[in-house]
């Protein structure tokens, strides 16, 4: 028999009471999803869209106020069950008297796996933190944590990994990695579960999203089934008669055919380009644009 | 048990690293040192005042290392993150609660036993002998100190570190005082002052100074009665921390 899917998520919802006044805040409402074996899931949501409230219900941290999380099918409390699991926090930070080193080294007793010194040597640095193992954490940028998070997540090669803002402070050369890594793991068989506020991120790895506004699943899909199947391309031409400019935006089939009867009636074409629909129009359509 | 263990080390070198346990360490020093520089009238009254005022300074350094040590743990934890990637995955709750109270449990007792040495080369010092007694009046002070550092533990989880302070020392004074110096708080309810009292902790079990300062031999049976029950009310303690921190929503 399969094994149940990571991570499921049935009518999820979480509030919070209100400090000194009657009522609560409404964090999460009835959400419902799935993630997949093999799958990379982008879950993406303006700031108070409920993300971390959700993953952290799902991670156990947060008791739901209703509905249900499983992953494979267990609680996430059990102990079989967080074993499979690596995980960055949002902002994550650690004990600054301890290096690298010694956190990957406790890490690893805590978690009884069987590397030794050299695997954690490596592990930095295919997080790039090579001649930072022994270095103290106080001298660590926020990028740095950000990778030290990273190698503790890999570091029990986990079958889940769930991201919350990754890749929030690091440079594009650091991001470039950071999704390197993702996709490594993904190739290695690990299911992503990947909060992020940079779409372009999400478009790039992602196999399939997920949308949260205000704690409300707005939408949900593929990749191919958000942006669209068929790709889109732009034409900007001009006429020689009359000297006006048009720019048409066609699908992929109808192109060739455009093409050819532009020359045909003496039209110069200047620029063709894809416009693909992104997935900042897919987030912002589905939106609204609002940020409640 | 592997994960407590460990994280309880972790704990361990923490807390050595910081300014805190090293800053009280001195402050309890200073003050022994300072309890023996007093001028006294003769020398089995000097051996006595010494012993009685620095088994006293031990004991208020038990408190003040279990508010230092552990106060801002947990707070601490949330505060910096810290929390998340250890409750998230490598441990559980009682895991992380049970790591942190070990590793500050062994701290505490080592800085204890070394305020107990300072005491005994002022002792050296001005040649008196140090008693049998001592190094087991030290022992029960140790697990004063882990009672109140689950007490610590206990507020942590719902009370900010300034106000953990004082409740935990409301506490720690509360369990000094006897039933009849209880009951005169308020006197017009003096079967509800019985009745509260007992619940609270008997701290006086483990204050031997007197008996020690005047040369009394204590029953090894009275130690390990009293050792059993600090233990008791450790777990106890630490059980309502548990049942507190498992309530609570990791924000």
């Amino acid at each position: 028999m399969s094994e149940k899917p990571p991570i499921q998520v049935s009518n999820l919802s979480k509030h919070f009471a209100r400090k000194r006044s009657i009522g609560s805040i409404q964090a999460v409402s009835n959400i419902s999803f799935d993630v997949n074996q093999g799958e990379i899931v982008g879950f993406i949501g303006h700031n108070g869209a409920g993300k971390t409230t959700s993953i952290k219900c799902i991670l156990g941290l947060l008791k739901p106020s209703e509905g249900k999380v499983s992953l494979w099918g267990g609680q996430p409390a059990d102990a079989e069950v967080r074993k499979r699991i690596g995980y960055i926090p949002e902002n994550p930070d650690y004990d600054d008297s301890f290096s690298p080193m010694e956190y990957l080294t406790m890490f690893a007793s805590m978690r009884d796996l069987s590397g030794v010194e050299s695997d954690w040597m490596n592990l930095l640095a295919r997080v790039g933190l090579t001649k930072w193992e022994t270095t103290g954490i106080r001298q660590f940028s926020k990028g740095m944590r950000q990778r030290l998070s990273l190698a503790i997540a890999l570091q029990s090669t986990p079958d889940l990994l769930i991201l919350d803002e990754p890749t929030g402070g690091l440079d594009p050369i650091a991001r470039k990695e950071f999704r390197e890594i993702i996709l490594e793991e993904n190739k290695r068989g690990a299911s992503i579960f990947l909060s992020s506020h940079i779409l372009s991120d999400v478009e790039t790895i992602c196999s399939k999203a997920i949308i949260l506004s205000g704690g409300k699943l707005i939408t949900e899909g593929s990749m191919k089934e958000l942006l669209g199947e068929l790709h889109l391309y732009r034409i900007v031409s001009i006429s020689r008669k009359t000297g006006q400019e048009v720019e048409e935006i066609l699908p992929e089939p109808d192109l060739q055919t455009r093409i050819d009867s532009l020359r045909k009636d003496n039209v110069s074409i200047i620029k063709i380009e894809l416009a693909l629909k992104s997935l900042e129009d897919v987030f912002m359509a589905a939106t609204g644009g609002d940020h409640k | 048990m592997k994960a407590v263990f460990i994280f309880a080390l972790m704990t361990l070198r923490m807390l050595f690293r910081r300014r805190t346990l090293w800053g009280i360490l001195l402050v309890i020093l200073l003050a022994l040192g300072a309890i023996s520089s007093v001028p006294n009238f003769d020398v089995s009254n000097q051996g006595r005042f010494i012993l009685d005022f620095g088994l006293f300074g031990i004991e208020i350094g038990a408190l003040l290392l279990a508010l230092g040590l552990a106060a801002n743990l947990y707070p601490r934890d949330r505060e910096t993150r810290t929390l998340m990637p250890l409750i998230a995955v490598p441990l559980s709750r009682w895991q992380y609660l049970l790591g942190r109270f070990f590793g500050a449990a062994l701290v505490q007792a080592a800085a204890l036993l070394v305020t107990c040495l300072g005491l005994m080369l002022i002792l050296l010092f001005h040649g008196l002998s140090i008693p049998n007694d001592l190094l087991p009046a030290t022992l029960l002070i140790i697990v004063e100190g882990w009672f109140l550092l689950s007490t610590v533990f206990f507020f942590s989880f719902f009370t900010s570190p300034p106000l953990n302070w004082p409740l935990t020392t409301m506490l720690f004074v509360l369990s000094q005082m006897s039933v009849a110096e209880f009951v005169n708080v308020l006197p017009s309810a003096p079967g509800l002052m019985r009745a509260v009292r007992m619940i609270l902790p008997h701290a006086d079990v483990f204050h031997i100074k007197d008996p020690i300062a005047h040369g009394f031999e204590i029953e090894p049976v009275y130690f390990l009665i009293a050792i059993f029950y600090g233990l008791c009310y450790s777990i106890f303690m630490l059980s309502l921390a548990l049942a507190v921190f498992r309530g609570r929503d990791l924000k």
